[in-house]
């Protein structure tokens, strides 16, 4: 039968990414932020890999590995389909041939091993602790917010920032918390992007029983990608996910969090695509960033779900576009320059390091820095909001 | 063509801080990842890239514990068609020569035309395993192979020497290749391929299943004995020789003599 070899499960490629549906409107190339610096054309893969007998020489073209899942094709498409999954289809065909990119294939083998896609060991994942007092989560003990971190969170010393500043901020809150410990395993947002199925698969497997034991209210990933992607394939979580600006949004809310001190910056906020086009968590950072006193939030033309993606997800952490066309992470720095800003705030590890990648290649590091949301709040004091202390009183 | 490829579980020593265990026998393994050994990946590919050329195939031989069938399963998935672990605490590990007589052990009365390791082990370093091997097993060998072409009964090597000198060497099969990293690309063993490698054979072996005696690979038969480890004192001290050029030369020629280096 016409079609079998390339597919699994009897669906043919073009069944699973309903290609039939697509009506070549050209919305998706239209919107794709990196048709400016590489020749890949996604609507030419939709309408090419209808034909089976393409899709080896169609896997084999170096631009699929262009794409780094943004989601603005899904986003455009007025058809519904995503048309940045037939690229990361033809991603798998490659992946399960064997024939990867060798920094793809250490990523996987890494997450595969370890449980994260950087190279490090299990065993060093909760290092970023040292130094604080973490509660450790037991799958036998309530707990309200369990702390989901990431593997680049947990082992970039860049971002480390990110959590550490965090179990501050949810001890001087008095907030109910706990962390993973060494189980925590990738979430898979990069395996699935990389085209790993297989992989991908196992990790929502292994990650939902371990996850599922939990006695929490809710799990709160520090990542958009972490929590895309369980909000997005995890459908038998037993709890809810949040992003954390979900949380202190909602800490800030109901006055039991609170910023002392004033930071009397410009401040633009940088959208991440994994929370704002593909999750639509658009106005909780920017509530953080303006209970800071002193701050003026100023935003990117490119805002919201138009945000320009920085070029760190879709597995393109791992693999490197031929492209010497300027990078889109330092047109987004530029466009914060002509606003003026002192600081580009993320909530996303990948953007921050890009971003900051962007900042040092631009030679701006006079003028401006990048940071995440949560290093911005550690130069500030913060204290339980009025709303705890009288309940402190009370209690 | 029948082939024998060796792999070795290492731990990887370069992302966690290398402490010893308390006896001071050895290092302290609790916060190291491990993976199969750098130079052996190679030694799987090359070994799956000729059985996929000329056709034939490939055993993995391995001795380590249970927790190293992952790497072996994952040698399988990417073509290597059978393979043994040898698992028995009496091996004198920490010796090659005493690994390749293990080795030996469970080559040496089947048939193979090429038998495969990796040039060297990252945990020891020693780089002899493969050499001794052939030695053993009374074939030719060619350590630190960047190249393999398999013509007419004969293996012509390419060999790594010094100062970045290849030398080609033609050898007659059956022979042992010791193989250098960067020889090839070695593939990844997609999770799929991995779980149907769950079906291929993995015979689980100690000494007395390979026939291979305990007094001529355990402890009493080592010529080695591992007295102490210790973690070098990093010192750091520098002095820095001012003046002209003769006079320079005289008090280094001074410091020489002082130190009894000369």
């Amino acid at each position: 039968m016409r079609g079998m070899k390339m597919t699994t499960e009897n669906q043919t490629f073009a069944e699973k990414f309903d290609l039939l549906g697509c009506i070549q409107c050209g919305r998706c190339t239209g919107g794709c932020p990196v048709t400016v610096r590489t020749n890949l054309n996604v609507r030419r893969f939709v309408y090419d890999a209808y034909d089976e007998d393409l899709l080896d020489e169609l896997s084999r073209v170096a631009e699929i590995w262009d794409c780094t899942a943004c989601h603005t094709c899904a986003v455009r498409c007025p058809k519904g389909l995503k048309p940045l999954e037939v690229l990361i289809g033809l991603r798998s065909l490659i992946v399960e041939s064997g024939k990867t990119e060798p920094t793809v294939r250490d990523a996987l083998e890494s997450t595969f091993m370890e449980g994260n896609p950087w190279e490090k060991p299990r065993a060093t994942r909760n290092d970023w602790m040292e130094g604080l007092d973490v509660r450790i989560a037991e799958p036998d003990e309530k707990v309200e917010n369990l702390f989901f971190v990431c593997c680049t969170i947990a082992y970039d010393p860049r971002v480390q920032a990110t959590a550490q500043n965090m179990v501050r901020l949810l001890q001087k809150a008095g907030v109910d918390y706990a962390f993973l410990g060494t189980d925590e395993t990738c979430c898979g947002s990069e395996i699935f992007t990389l085209g790993e199925d297989g992989l991908f698969e196992m990790l929502i497997e292994d990650n939902t029983e371990m996850l599922n034991e939990y006695q929490a209210d809710r799990i709160v990933a520090l990542s958009p990608h972490c929590f895309t992607t369980f909000n997005t394939h995890y459908p038998d979580l037993n709890k809810p996910v949040i992003h954390y600006t979900q949380l202190l949004a909602e800490l800030l809310e109901q006055e039991k969090l609170a910023f002392k001190g004033e930071l009397a910056k410009k401040i633009v906020y940088h959208d991440p695509c994994y929370l704002g086009k593909q999750s639509e968590v658009f106005e909780e950072p920017r509530r953080v960033l303006q209970a800071i006193e002193g701050v003026e939030l100023v935003e990117f033309n490119r805002n919201r779900e138009r945000s320009l993606c920085c070029e760190g997800g879709g597995g393109k952490m791992w693999v490197e576009s031929e492209s010497k066309i300027e990078r889109l992470a330092e047109t987004r720095i530029k466009d914060a320059r002509a606003l003026g800003a002192d600081i580009v705030a993320a909530a996303c590890p990948f953007c921050v390091i890009t971003l900051d990648d962007a900042v040092k290649a631009e030679g701006f590091e006079e003028e401006m820095r990048v940071a995440e949301i949560m290093e911005i709040l550690e130069e500030l004091e913060v204290v339980q909001g009025q709303s705890s202390s009288a309940q402190e009183v009370e209690d | 063509m029948k082939m024998f490829t060796c792999i070795k579980y290492v731990p990887d020593t370069s992302e966690a801080e290398v402490k010893l265990n308390a006896e001071g026998t050895g290092v302290d393994s609790s916060r190291f990842s491990y993976d199969i050994n750098d130079a052996d990946n190679y030694a799987v590919e090359e070994s799956v890239l000729l059985k996929e050329k000329y056709e034939g195939d490939v055993t993995v031989v391995s001795i380590g514990p249970k927790s190293s069938d992952v790497m072996i399963r994952m040698a399988m998935a990417k073509g290597c068609d059978r393979a043994i672990r040898i698992e028995d605490e009496r091996i004198a590990d920490h010796d090659p020569l005493m690994v390749a007589r293990v080795l030996a052990g469970a080559i040496k009365d089947q048939e193979f035309d090429l038998v495969f390791t990796g040039c060297m082990a990252e945990d020891y370093g020693q780089a002899v395993t493969g050499v001794a091997l052939a030695e053993i097993l009374g074939v030719p060998h060619a350590a630190y192979v960047k190249k393999v072409e398999v013509e007419d009964g004969k293996v012509k090597a390419h060999r790594e020497l010094e100062g970045g000198l290849r030398e080609v060497v033609e050898i007659s099969l059956p022979a042992v290749l010791t193989i250098q990293t960067g020889i090839n690309e070695p593939r990844y063993a997609p999770i799929r391929g991995i779980r149907q490698a769950q079906k291929k054979e993995l015979k689980v072996m100690n000494l007395d299943d390979l026939g291979v005696p305990v007094e001529e690979v355990g402890a009493d038969a080592s010529l080695v004995v591992l007295e102490k480890l210790y973690i070098p004192v990093v010192e750091s001290k520098a002095e820095i020789i001012e003046g002209d050029p003769d006079e320079k030369a005289e008090k280094l020629a001074s410091i020489l003599v002082k130190g009894g280096l000369v």
